[in-house]
């Protein structure tokens, strides 16, 4: 391998910080088989006129970009929930209650498993199941119970201690995060909603 | 050369390994989805990254009915973000093990940079510690936290030397903090300087970490 | 009287707070920005248009996670770099047939086909580098940054870019030797 390498000096021409003539005569052939390598290096610029289009088109039917899950909550907009504002206050205490309630001591060893109760609130759904790491993001494996006319659809599952991503589907087709829960891009124009256990 | 180049990797991923992945993604995803998958868990784990994100992200997009080329360019997107993350883990000098990648990744998912992250390595916090610190830190920052007050908590709770499953808790105090009005930021600096300060003093009169009542419920 | 041509943050608040069409401005802007640098990292200035259209659709994406939106296209160089990182090692034979792409081209150039000979020749011996190997060596001498611009931007330091570069022209001249 070294018959390949550049010596040091030469290297050193490369770089811009020496010229050829600085180089002793034993080296010259070297220093110029160096710069005839520079020099076969292309700079033309490059122009790309057609993206611009493109691009737009892209990004016309994708939704736009937001972050905070606390504006969700506040103006739903991608769901046909109708949460109406007075379910709102207990829908959160009850999400947020049950995670802290069932909470599992602080010292939870990895490879432990911690009782979780999903809710979501949706009185128009007529079917909601929950999809994420935990189940293979099978939409149909672990559906969610509704109790009465209030629309509170529930689930409970034990998970290990770890990190989770998960959604629900609504009525088989329509992918939610959690209103409830912290949420991150899933790479595919939707968020995922996160659980850290 | 490039002979031998090519199977070292196919070596150091077992048969067994193999198969397993294979098994996984089975009528998950489409025969490309799962032969670039299969490629990119080779390279992936030749580099000690974690193969499970890259088979998660590929199920994740076939089950919600997403075009195969977009899945395959978001495991590509993932195998990235697992290189970028191992890298500002050694930056940090840490002695990188799968899962703590696996959890730096999706702190970079969620919006941490790679100096986030190195920042974090840098606390000089043990692998394990290191690996809930970046759970949690990619957790606040989907809540909204931003990055400077985010690394700032999370830096003192790793410095502070208390079991990892303090960190768990961190989320849930900082959304308490949230509903009494503050915003996200400010609940996460409110948080430092209290932890600081227990740090520096001990913990303040007759609070022992009691376990938390469940509240009444709620009369829809 | 002219008026000032619109900062970058003033434009991402836009997009931001609704307005997406507002976004076209950033990708006229700076389209052609960092196209040479994907065409020399990726091979052919088809690859390059990929990532290029790619990385602005992934920066719409993710807009509001750019903490300085008055720095929008720093941030959008990394997330371009990102996605020229995330090309996985191609096959010989279609580098090479791209290559030969930019040489149909490139006869137009002055000093005529054997100019452009050795331009393939060193553009496919560059796709034999390390990704991070072939990046310092377009942003020296393709871009024409110097080793402190390129450590501030790739958050590095100026050794260890040197001696990434320095293997670069060992492996160059290795490649060019076997192939020529």
């Amino acid at each position: 391998m070294s018959e390949h390498e550049f010596h040091p000096l030469v290297k050193q021409l490369l770089d811009g910080d020496i010229t050829l003539a600085a180089l002793p005569p034993e080296l010259r052939a070297e220093g110029q088989e160096a710069l005839r390598l520079l020099a076969a290096v292309d700079r033309t610029p490059v122009q790309l006129l057609a993206i611009s289009q493109h691009v737009m088109q892209k990004i016309a039917v994708r939704p736009l970009p937001e972050r905070s899950v606390w504006r969700r909550v506040v103006a739903p907009r991608e769901v046909r929930l109708r949460i109406r504002p007075w379910l709102l206050a207990p829908a959160l205490a009850i999400a947020a209650a049950l995670i802290l309630f069932l909470r599992p001591a602080p010292t939870a060893a990895p490879g432990s498993l911690i009782t979780v109760r999903f809710v979501l609130v949706a009185p128009d759904a007529h079917e909601v199941s929950l999809a994420g790491t935990f189940n293979r993001w099978d939409a149909h494996a672990t559906p969610l119970v509704r109790s009465g006319p209030t629309g509170v659809w529930t689930a409970t599952l034990t998970l290990a201690a770890g990190q989770h991503q998960y959604a629900f589907v609504v009525d088989g087709v329509r992918w939610v995060p959690d209103p409830g829960a912290p949420a991150v891009d899933d790479g595919f124009g939707r968020r995922n909603s996160v659980l850290t256990l | 050369m490039i002979a031998t180049l090519l199977v070292i990797p196919l070596t150091l991923l077992g048969m067994q390994q193999q198969d397993s992945i294979a098994a996984r993604l089975a009528g998950r995803v489409t025969p490309d989805v799962a032969t670039l998958v299969q490629q990119l868990s080779v390279a992936a784990s030749a580099r000690g990254l974690p193969v499970d994100p890259l088979i998660q992200k590929a199920i994740e997009g076939s089950a919600k009915g997403v075009p195969a080329e977009r899945v395959a360019t978001a495991v590509r997107w993932v195998a990235m973000q697992l290189d970028t993350a191992a890298a500002a883990l050694r930056e940090g000098g840490v002695v990188t093990d799968t899962l703590v990648i696996a959890a730096g990744e999706f702190a970079i998912s969620a919006g941490l940079s790679n100096h986030d992250i190195t920042a974090l390595a840098r606390t000089g916090a043990s692998v394990a510690a290191l690996t809930v610190g970046l759970r949690v830190a990619g957790t606040l920052a989907a809540m909204g936290v931003p990055s400077a007050e985010n690394i700032g908590l999370i830096s003192t709770k790793l410095r502070s030397g208390r079991p990892p499953g303090d960190l768990l808790l961190v989320p849930a105090d900082v959304q308490s903090e949230i509903a009494r009005g503050v915003t996200p930021a400010q609940a996460a600096a409110g948080l430092e300087r209290a932890a600081a300060a227990q740090a520096r003093h001990g913990p303040p009169p007759g609070r022992d970490n009691p376990p938390p009542h469940p509240p009444a419920p709620p009369h829809p | 009287m002219r008026p000032e041509p619109e900062a970058d943050g003033e434009i991402v608040r836009a997009v931001l707070a609704g307005d997406r069409e507002r976004y076209a401005q950033l990708v006229e802007r700076y389209r052609d920005r960092y196209a040479r640098y994907a065409a020399r990292m990726l091979g052919s200035a088809d690859a390059a248009e990929d990532a290029v259209q790619d990385a602005f659709v992934r920066a719409f994406d993710q807009l509001s996670q750019c903490k300085e939106p008055d720095k929008f296209v720093g941030w959008f160089f990394l997330i371009l770099r990102n996605r020229c990182f995330a090309e996985r090692r191609r096959s010989r034979t279609e580098t090479s047939l791209e290559a030969a792409e930019t040489v149909a081209a490139a006869d137009r150039t002055e000093g005529g086909a054997e100019t452009a000979e050795r331009r393939r020749a060193l553009q496919l011996a560059l796709m034999a580098l390390t990704p991070d190997q072939r990046e310092v060596f377009v942003l020296k001498h393709v871009e024409g940054l110097s080793y402190g611009e390129i450590a501030e931007r790739l958050s590095t330091s100026v050794p260890s870019l040197k001696m990434r570069m320095h293997r670069a022209y060992d492996k160059l001249r290795e490649q060019l030797r076997e192939h020529t």
